[in-house]
């Protein structure tokens, strides 16, 4: 029996002996690895990580209502060092590979170790050559990453600065290195919505730092920003911006449409362009700006308030009439240029003689307004011009808007105290001056309201957004309103008008009111607001900055705005 | 006639406590998709029953039944490459089952294997070296085609130890792996030319008839000639998967990164492991396949040094008793289905844990009856069944 089984004798042998050998090979190197080497992969195992890795979304791109770009996003590479990741001693092929200063990127590197295990900028706005040569040796640079990051494109940084504004770097409540958030304007205003919401990917890292693959599952897809349509025309825009520029002073302009409530210029000049503050401005161009003499930071559409002059007469007017101290045919005495009262002079511009309240606004006579303001109550005129969009602001959207100012007994009893003050304050407020302020924003409302009897929506700078926000309760007649609209059309249409001399030559009739706004010591401001009613339905206003005579300088720079708006509604027909 | 022996004891043992430390380690590798472990559950209870099944089953019957066999696989490999489905198209859906037929072509090769050589080496029939080397290669080619590499490459390892088994001497065994190389000189012209004056040199000591000398010199320089042409037949992955096989260095981010982490699990398992459950790469999922190729990280990285050696020697023991078996075995058909189990057995330990060790190519081999999946566990279950069959048998002839 066993003979036989003996054929199978060899062959058992030698396989038993070879297994035995090949599972003690396994063993020697179990004993290395385990026990020999045991600590060196705990150590490896204790760094292995899954890491997230952000995918920013893409920010909301901002049009204008025709649908030209105001704000997009191009693509831009950036070079991110994650600290515990990164071999030290690798910063001279990095150096050289980006072809950087040593001494900079030491600095960059030494201040990424403060946040050892966050993915830190090292250097951004790279071109696809300068990555590729990064990403080309990746393999030898662990804990580097090149990333594509969205980088914010301003097409009109100068003429929009203030009102779409500027993206920068999130603060320390960033959720990822490199994340945009907005900072001033509608970037800031809008943040949550333009921004989208980021996606996460997770790679795995292998123990040298090193991206090894994707890690599926628990991907988080970028959501996209929202993408903006506001009410503003930006051909509008630019050609307010030049005008008010070719003028030489600092001013600004607002144009919007009275029927539907959309704003179409929101003009501020100077500006300054908002593309050099993506990624952090530098000092020297900051101070720049500071430093300019026309102070571009300074938002002068509807964040400053200014001393309507003359404009506002067309509010008073309204409050003259429906407080019944006036009607059509009141003809107080002559203007004589210098009204005597309580001992002082209140001064008209010019010498007017009698008028009545169409002639008053045609030729734009102070003393009409001295004479008849004095019988009337201030709080009274103050409440009355609240239901104008004046002294409180005039939108929910538009970020640091200035309520202006109304004279009221409580207001002047806190500036000058009991008895410091008197009736002259009153008349003075009637033509726009003294304790009133208003924004262009606001004078171009009160135009508004007339224009529209009173029926002026609620403003809007988002186009397809039901319209919500501030509206007015003018408690004003048809009477009233016709009888302010007629003096609004003479004084471009009449040749004793003050803005017969700029407006006068456009095809179509233009209400409007000018105004020359005393400004203390300096030159006067020069103001216009007014409305057409063809062929489209808008409202505007102007102030040119120390300008001097409103008719005289404003005037032509809302007639040739009014020019543009007539070519573009010609040329949409 | 049949004197059954009592039980081998050490076989079961080491059978039993592989199956339920192999179910334990799917569990845990399973991580969240705790799925996985009922799968496996049922899929070792279905190779439980396979088992007592195959240890029960006449062995003349399935040496007769041998060529059914073969056409029974064939086809399924057949049908397998042209509707295979899964992750690499080596599933076939057999109703609600996923069949992994490679998985039965090593048992079909062990079992042709088994009822040829041994008649061969008795005695010389006519064209039976070229018959058999023609069938088996058939089922190689076809594993091949799966595509499936790794298990290829295990048959014809299977095959070599089984004809070494079987009394041939080198000679023999370079002869019945001529095609292989022939194949594999036909890289370069000199390794042809070292190829065929090798195979001119063992003909001429065997002292081999001219027919013989022809069969093998044209069968080799068809083979030599046809490989590049079916080299560019060769899809450019299955191309990959074969030079990475051959050179797994090449390919660094790929299989090699996960041989690397592989070697971080069971080195952080230290001594005596982090303890079950507890394995940092397996548990936060860095380990990849770690149910499947891997499962012995897993396993090394909770139970330490002392767990695997535990596994390796348990596989040892096995081995041990079913080539005891087979070398006491009288019947010719039972020591080399005994063999060839365990030759099957040692083989995918060492190069799976070979594998996981960063010392063997990557690939898709199982680690007999611990790896997740049915197919290879039921194969195994029904070899052992027959090697259990056959220790027990050893003096029916």
């Amino acid at each position: 029996m066993r003979l036989s089984s003996s054929l199978n004798e060899k062959p058992y042998r030698s396989v038993m002996i070879a297994t035995i050998a090949a599972f003690l090979i396994l063993v020697g190197k179990l004993v290395e690895l385990q026990i020999v080497r045991s600590d060196y992969y705990t150590e490896l195992s204790s760094r292995n990580h899954i890491r997230s890795v952000v995918r920013p979304a893409p920010r909301g791109i901002i049009r204008d209502r025709n649908g030209v770009v105001l704000a997009d996003n191009l693509p831009a590479f950036t070079v991110s060092v994650i600290s515990v990741e990164f071999d030290s001693t690798n910063a001279g092929l990095l150096g050289d590979l980006l072809q950087a200063d040593r001494e900079e990127l030491r600095e960059r590197l030494d201040a990424a170790e403060a946040t050892p295990y966050r993915s830190t900028q090292i250097v951004s706005d790279l071109t696809v050559e300068e990555a590729g040569r990064v990403a080309d040796n990746l393999y030898r640079l662990g804990g580097v990453s090149v990333e594509v990051l969205p980088r914010r494109r301003y097409s009109h940084g100068f003429s929009f600065c203030h009102l779409i504004g500027y993206v920068g770097l999130a603060d320390s409540t960033r959720v990822f290195e490199g994340e945009l958030t907005g900072r001033t304007g509608l970037e800031r205003i809008l943040n949550r919505r333009l921004a989208g919401s980021h996606g996460v990917i997770r790679e795995v890292v292998d123990t040298h730092g090193r991206v090894v693959e994707r890690y599926l599952g628990g991907d988080v897809e970028p959501e996209p920003g929202e993408n903006i349509v506001i009410t503003l025309d930006s051909r509008l825009q630019l050609v307010a911006d030049s005008l008010i520029m070719s003028t030489g002073h600092p001013g600004a302009a607002v144009v919007l449409n009275y029927e539907t409530g959309e704003i179409l210029v929101l003009s501020s000049v100077p500006g300054y362009d908002t593309n050099q503050f993506i990624g952090g401005i530098s000092s020297e161009n900051w101070n720049k700006i500071l430093n300019e003499p026309g102070k571009p930071l300074l938002n002068r559409a509807w964040a400053t308030a200014y001393p309507p002059g003359s404009t506002y007469k067309i509010v008073s007017a309204a409050w003259l009439l429906e407080s019944g101290i006036v009607d059509e045919n009141t003809m107080p005495d002559p203007c004589y240029g210098t009204f005597h009262f309580a001992g002082s002079d209140f001064r008209c511009w010019g010498i007017h003689g009698r008028l009545n309240i169409v002639g008053a606004l045609t030729q734009s006579c102070d003393t009409y307004f001295y004479r008849t303001s004095m019988l009337g109550d201030m709080d009274e005129m103050a409440e009355f011009s609240r239901g104008y969009g004046m002294g409180a602001p005039v939108t929910d959207i538009l970020p640091g808007e200035v309520s202006g100012a109304l004279p009221t007994r409580e207001l002047l009893n806190h500036l000058f105290g009991q008895g410091g003050w008197g009736l002259g304050n009153l008349m003075i407020a009637s033509i726009g001056q003294g304790e009133v302020l208003a924004s262009p924003l606001q004078i171009a409302v009160t135009a508004a309201l007339i224009a529209s009897g009173g029926e002026l929506p609620a403003l809007s700078i988002l186009k397809k957004e039901p319209p919500s926000g501030v509206t007015w309760e003018t408690n004003t007649s048809e009477e009233t309103f016709r009888i302010v609209r007629e003096g609004m059309r003479l004084a471009v249409s009449s040749s004793r008008g003050t803005l017969h001399g700029s407006m006068s030559y456009l095809p179509v009739q233009v209400f409007g009111k000018s105004g020359t706004a005393e400004n203390g010591p300096n030159e006067d401001h020069a103001w216009v607001n007014g409305y057409i009613e063809e062929p489209l339905p808008v409202a505007f206003a102007v102030i040119i900055e120390n300008g001097g005579h409103g008719g005289a300088v404003a005037g032509p720079v809302a007639a040739s705005i009014i020019e543009k708006i007539l070519e573009i509604s010609y040329e949409t027909e | 006639m049949r004197q059954s022996e009592k039980t081998d004891w050490f076989f079961v043992v080491s059978l039993s406590l592989l199956l339920s430390l192999g179910l334990l380690n799917v569990f845990s590798a399973s991580g969240s998709q705790k799925s996985l472990f009922t799968h496996q559950l049922v899929f070792v209870l279905a190779g439980v029953g396979v088992f007592i099944g195959a240890s029960v089953f006449p062995l003349r019957f399935l040496e007769e039944s041998t060529p059914f066999l073969y056409g029974f696989t064939t086809i399924l490999l057949i049908l397998t490459i042209f509707f295979g489905g899964g992750p690499a198209g080596r599933w076939l859906q057999i109703g609600p089952l996923n069949v992994q037929a490679s998985e039965i072509a090593k048992l079909c090769v062990i079992v042709l294997t088994a009822r040829w050589l041994p008649a061969l080496r008795r005695e010389s029939v006519s064209g039976g070296v070229s018959l058999y080397l023609f069938t088996v290669g058939i089922l190689t080619v076809l594993t091949f085609l799966q595509p499936d590499l790794g298990t290829a490459v295990a048959m014809v390892m299977i095959i070599f130890g089984m004809i070494y088994w079987a009394g041939f001497g080198f000679g023999w065994i370079f002869l019945f792996l001529s095609p292989l190389f022939a194949a594999i000189s036909s890289i370069k012209f000199v390794l042809w030319m070292t190829f065929t004056a090798t195979l001119c040199g063992v003909l001429y000591r065997s002292g081999a008839k001219p027919r013989r000398w022809v069969f093998f010199l044209v069968m080799t320089s068809i083979v030599a000639a046809a490989t590049p042409t079916a080299w560019g037949i060769l899809r450019p992955y299955q191309q990959a998967r074969l030079t990475t096989f051959l050179n797994p260095e090449a390919d660094p981010h790929g299989a090699g990164w996960n041989v690397i982490q592989s070697k971080v699990a069971i080195g952080s398992g230290g001594v005596t492991g982090q303890g079950y459950l507890n394995g940092s790469q397996n548990e936060l999922a860095f380990l990849p396949a770690r149910h499947t190729d891997f499962v012995f990280s897993v396993w090394a990285e909770e139970w330490g040094f002392i767990g695997s050696v535990f596994l390796l020697f348990l596989y040892m023991v096995l081995a041990w008793r079913i080539l005891n078996g087979a070398r006491r075995s009288l019947n010719p058909f039972n020591s080399m289905v005994g063999a060839g189990t365990a030759i099957f057995i040692i083989i995918h330990v060492v190069v799976n844990v070979g594998m996981t060790l960063g010392m063997m190519p990557v690939t898709g081999l199982p680690l007999p009856l611990v790896t997740y999946g049915g197919s290879h566990l039921v194969t195994e279950m029904m070899l052992l069944g027959f090697s259990y069959n056959a220790i027990r048998n050893w003096r029916s002839y």
